[in-house]
């Protein structure tokens, strides 16, 4: 078991230098980059503080434009500057941000307990609504109970998270003004007492996480259902029940395990979910999480920090995958470590 | 010729099963079926929207001569007396020759909605948006600088769908050919492509379009392969263990030895076996195009303005709370077609679905 682990996390890094290799080629193909940027801002806060004068002098030397560009590291070829940013990387150097002007690492740190508070929480109410759901309906499968429960699980199926959060930002937060409009916190955050705190960040938090939940519950609900369905028209169970078992001892000592399998596989992409979350919602609700923070680096061309984020998301995502095996075969003996994987 | 009583009956499920085409089995499941009704009706319609919303007007009656303006290059004011060379604005032009008592034959028939997505319309003296009003004939509304709601939402909704079935066929047609070959050649092409899809879905889409849509202003068909650059992978996916399956059937090792080249078993008898499985996965990837170009509009990264999107209007909605008709037409009308398109995805598969639930209790 060890062997077949180690085997897969050296698969990891032909996989992970793919990936940053081409979201690096393209950041460096992309014109207007930092550089550019900041030339431009540079120019206007020159205009602006003394628009009498002549335009002449405003740009940079071409001395400094060199040396911004080796700052950088723009004046290599981008196989070389590709590996000399890889090299960093192994000392976990992620570079400095061009919008912060401090290391991308920081700015990372920053915002990771956020992103991490919202992607557990979503994880374990995901799986605390999806697992007993998914049992009801089956258990009640096409009964009265089933389709009722049908309606909400296919709204949250076919309308997309974003579209939710939208709704719900629009009649809870604007319309009856139950919950703050976004943020993760008040800004007289830090002179609450603790239960106002914790008071404080469960009000802000409640919207954005239904948005979550609705956007994954679905999926798992359906598939914890249609597993144990599956499950429970097998013989085993048939023979479990005529051995003298009761149904309900069948249904959790027998089918529950072997449909809880799908939902291992699930795991690991959810690793990077709670990471990762999502674009869309966190620029809906003004999070500032990991990915507000993507959407606005990638806004403002700040590559290093995109490419830093991208690091990270790429590295959960493939450990994710690896545990997901792990996971699959904790839950299931049938399945041997070491057979091909393909 | 005499059958076994088995055999009757293997040819009676046979024939059965003939019989109950797909298609029977799929008009059966009222619920998807009158979806499919619905939506093919709003497509065809939103094909049509020319004829029902624009600021052309149908039909000019002028001087006991005819017009027909939709149909026509732009019409000079002049030629109806007007006293401008720019395009008549019909809208006017109703309404004076309706003030006009002395006017008996010259007529105006305008659409239903006599706007365009990308017209201005500036009520007198009122800033826009206008809220909702019959007597002004936005229906919907106006969003922030004045374009009408429902026609923005009209145009949106055509220029969406087809945007998700383009982008459906350039991903299936590269998914089916090259997961075929995967399955059926297997090898070191199959290792190859392994890999490559590996590195590709783990590549974060929405950056990717976002880098990009900084290179180029994108178009439809620019971000049509762009997006299928980043959605070819689970199409090929799924044909892979498809043609991985059927390549060992016996049929296909029969072919082989028959001499049939693999361009033939693949064509022949590999995708017409694999077909269920395509058809099945259609509804859900309309609903996820039409997802994804609405959240790219909507982070403005999708196509570019003035093109009329409904990511955009709720881009406008969401910045505009104080006017809730915006985001609620765009909100409501975006749930309606994808619950359409899932309940007709919901349908096809379980026309599709073998397994037939049954268990003891």
């Amino acid at each position: 078991m060890l062997g077949y682990i180690l085997r897969r996390l050296l698969l990891v890094i032909p996989t992970f230098i793919g990936i940053t290799i081409v979201v690096f080629t393209l950041t460096r193909m992309v014109p207007g980059g930092p550089i550019e940027r900041m030339m431009t801002a540079y120019q206007m806060a020159n205009q602006q503080q003394s628009s009498h004068h002549s335009i002449a002098g405003n740009t940079l030397s071409e001395d400094q434009l060199q040396q911004l560009k080796q700052y950088y590291g723009f004046d290599k070829p981008i196989i070389e500057s590709y590996f000399e940013w890889l090299g960093k990387l192994i000392d976990f150097d992620l570079g400095q941000s061009t919008r912060y002007y401090e290391p991308v690492w920081d700015t990372i740190k920053e915002r990771l307990p956020i992103s991490i508070f919202y992607g557990v929480c979503t994880l374990i109410i995901t799986y605390l609504i999806a697992i007993p759901l998914g049992i009801y309906k089956a258990l009640k499968h096409g009964e009265a109970e089933d389709f009722a429960t049908s309606i909400i699980v296919f709204l949250g199926y076919a309308i997309p998270n974003y579209i939710v959060a939208i709704a719900l930002l629009y009649t809870f937060s604007f319309h009856f003004e139950l919950f703050p409009m976004g943020g993760f916190s008040s800004d007289d955050f830090d002179y609450l007492p603790w239960q106002d705190q914790v008071w404080d960040i469960l009000e802000h938090a409640t919207l954005p996480l239904i948005a979550y939940i609705s956007g994954s519950f679905a999926v798992m609900t359906f598939m914890v259902k249609n597993a144990l369905l599956d499950n429970l028209s097998a013989q085993y169970v048939q023979t479990a029940i005529s051995k003298g078992m009761t149904f309900k001892q069948a249904v959790f000592r027998h089918a529950l395990r072997n449909s809880l399998i799908p939902l291992a596989t699930h795991f690991g992409n959810n690793i990077s979910v709670i990471l990762m979350g999502s674009f869309l919602i966190e620029t809906i609700f003004n999070i500032d999480g990991f990915g507000l923070l993507g959407y606005e680096s990638l806004i403002e061309r700040d590559y290093p920090v995109v490419m830093g984020i991208l690091v990270i998301s790429a590295l959960l995502t493939l450990i994710g995958n690896i545990l997901s095996d792990i996971c699959v075969a904790l839950a299931d003996p049938r399945i041997r470590f070491g057979a091909s994987n393909a | 010729m005499s059958h076994s009583p088995t055999l009757e009956f293997v040819l009676g499920l046979a024939m059965h099963r003939q019989i109950r085409s797909p298609w029977q089995k799929f008009k059966q499941l009222k619920r998807g079926y009158f979806s499919l009704l619905i939506l093919a009706g709003l497509i065809v319609l939103s094909c049509f929207a020319e004829l029902i919303f624009n600021s052309k007007a149908l039909l000019v009656s002028y001087q006991d001569e005819l017009y027909w303006p939709i149909f026509s290059d732009s019409i000079e004011g002049k030629q109806f007396g007007l006293d401008y060379e720019y395009e008549t604005n019909y809208r006017q032009l109703k309404k004076t020759w309706q003030m006009d008592s002395s006017n008996h034959n010259n007529f105006v028939i305008l659409p239903l909605v006599p706007f365009n997505p990308t017209e201005v319309d500036l009520l007198d003296g009122l800033y826009p948006p206008h809220a909702p009003s019959i007597e002004n004939q936005h229906y919907l509304g106006t969003d922030t600088i004045g374009r009408d709601v429902l026609v923005r939402l009209v145009y949106g909704f055509r220029i969406a769908i087809f945007f998700a079935i383009t982008l459906l066929i350039v991903e299936y047609l590269v998914g089916v050919f090259i997961g075929c070959f995967m399955g059926f050649l297997g090898g070191a092409f199959d290792l190859f492509f392994q890999r490559i899809i590996e590195v590709w879905s783990n590549i974060p889409f929405l950056y990717i379009v976002m880098i990009m849509s900084s290179l180029i202003t994108p178009g439809f068909w620019s971000l049509v392969l762009i997006m299928a650059l980043f959605g070819w992978m689970s199409m090929t996916w799924y044909m892979r263990s498809a043609s991985y399956k059927e390549a060992n059937r016996d049929y296909v090792l029969a072919a082989k030895m028959m001499g049939a080249s693999n361009f033939r078993i693949i064509y022949k008898h590999i995708i017409p076996n694999s077909i269920s499985t395509i058809i099945t996965f259609i509804p859900f990837s309309v609903a996820g195009g039409i997802t994804a170009l609405t959240a790219l509009d909507f982070l403005s990264f999708g196509l570019p303005a003035p093109a009329p999107s409904w990511g955009e209007l709720l881009k406008q909605g969401v910045d505009n709370l104080d006017y809730p008709w915006i985001i609620s037409s765009v909100v409501i009308s975006l749930s309606f077609v994808l619950m359409l398109v899932t309940f007709i995805g919901e349908a096809i598969r379980e026309i599709f679905d073998p397994k037939h639930k049954v268990y003891y209790e």
